[in-house]
């Protein structure tokens, strides 16, 4: 059996679920006005939008750093709430945002720890001492863009990539996770 | 080759795509020497044998214009900034010189 045959069902088994029942917006501050785009995140969610490259949960949202000045906010869908334009209000004049729901797939693998074929297959350092709860890396996985990050909590990791490649990446995923 | 991007850390140079010389400065249009100046910006290139500043963009990741200063005779990474930080100091130090 090979060693890739031998993971499958053992204890790094784990479910990979597509998020569909949330809503993603794209914010990128407007020049000059991250200060103040700051301030109201923090009125509005209770924290920072972080500088680095971190994911942070808060006020039912879950902001990922998506590129300098630039974030995801994570919004599960609750029925006769609009996620984005309630974003467009609070954030008018101080950022851009697009709806990017449609655009984008989120793939969530709920581990504690990447699996070893998981961690030899990106580019990144996935180490349990280098990929900490709340990690944000941006990179590509055979040539498709991806954001990846471990949710705060460390109980899973979340991949978002165009939707046109789902199926592909989906399948990449598939294999190694296992 | 690894390039330590100052938004996301060390990474792959597969990430990254090159442009070129990053000390290069459009000239002033209204200088008398405009036309020179511009042929120059345009065409003129040194081959530079040691430590270059050059423009990369990070494209598989945080998409940023990165200043890379890399030794070009061994590929040595002496020194990353971020290209939006350069031109700041850039336009501070012309503006103090004026």
């Amino acid at each position: 059996m090979s060693e890739l045959a031998n993971h499958t069902n053992t204890a790094h088994a784990s479910d990979l679920i597509e998020r569909n029942d949330v809503t993603v917006t794209n914010i990128a501050a407007r020049r000059g006005a991250r200060a103040s785009l700051d301030e109201r995140a923090r009125a509005t969610f209770g924290v920072s939008l972080p500088s680095t490259p971190k994911a942070v949960e808060a006020g039912g949202a879950l902001i990922v750093w998506a590129g300098p000045d630039q974030w995801l906010i994570i919004q599960k869908d609750e029925a006769g709430r609009d996620h984005y334009s309630e974003l467009a209000k609070t954030f008018n004049g101080l950022a851009s945002l697009v709806d990017v729901t449609e655009s984008r797939t989120i793939f969530r693998i709920s581990q504690a720890r990447p699996s070893p074929v998981l961690s030899r297959s990106m580019g990144i350092d996935f180490h349990e001492d280098a990929f900490k709860p709340g990690d944000v890396a941006i990179t590509h996985v055979s040539h498709l863009g991806v954001i990846v990050w471990r949710l705060p909590d460390g109980t899973a990791y979340d991949f978002a990539c165009a939707r046109t490649y789902s199926r592909d990446f989906g399948d990449w995923l598939r294999k190694a996770k296992a | 080759m690894r390039i330590n991007c100052p938004h996301c850390g060390q990474r792959s140079n597969d990430e990254f795509s090159y442009l070129g010389d990053a000390s290069i400065v459009r000239p002033d249009p209204a200088a008398p020497n405009a036309n020179e100046a511009f042929y120059a910006f345009g065409y003129e290139r040194a081959n530079i044998a040691g430590p270059m500043q050059e423009l990369w963009y990070h494209a598989a990741g945080c998409h940023a214009w990165l200043v890379v200063t890399r030794d070009t005779r061994n590929h040595e990474i002496l020194d990353v900034k971020s290209a939006q930080e350069v031109a700041l100091e850039r336009q501070k130090a012309a503006g103090t010189a004026q």
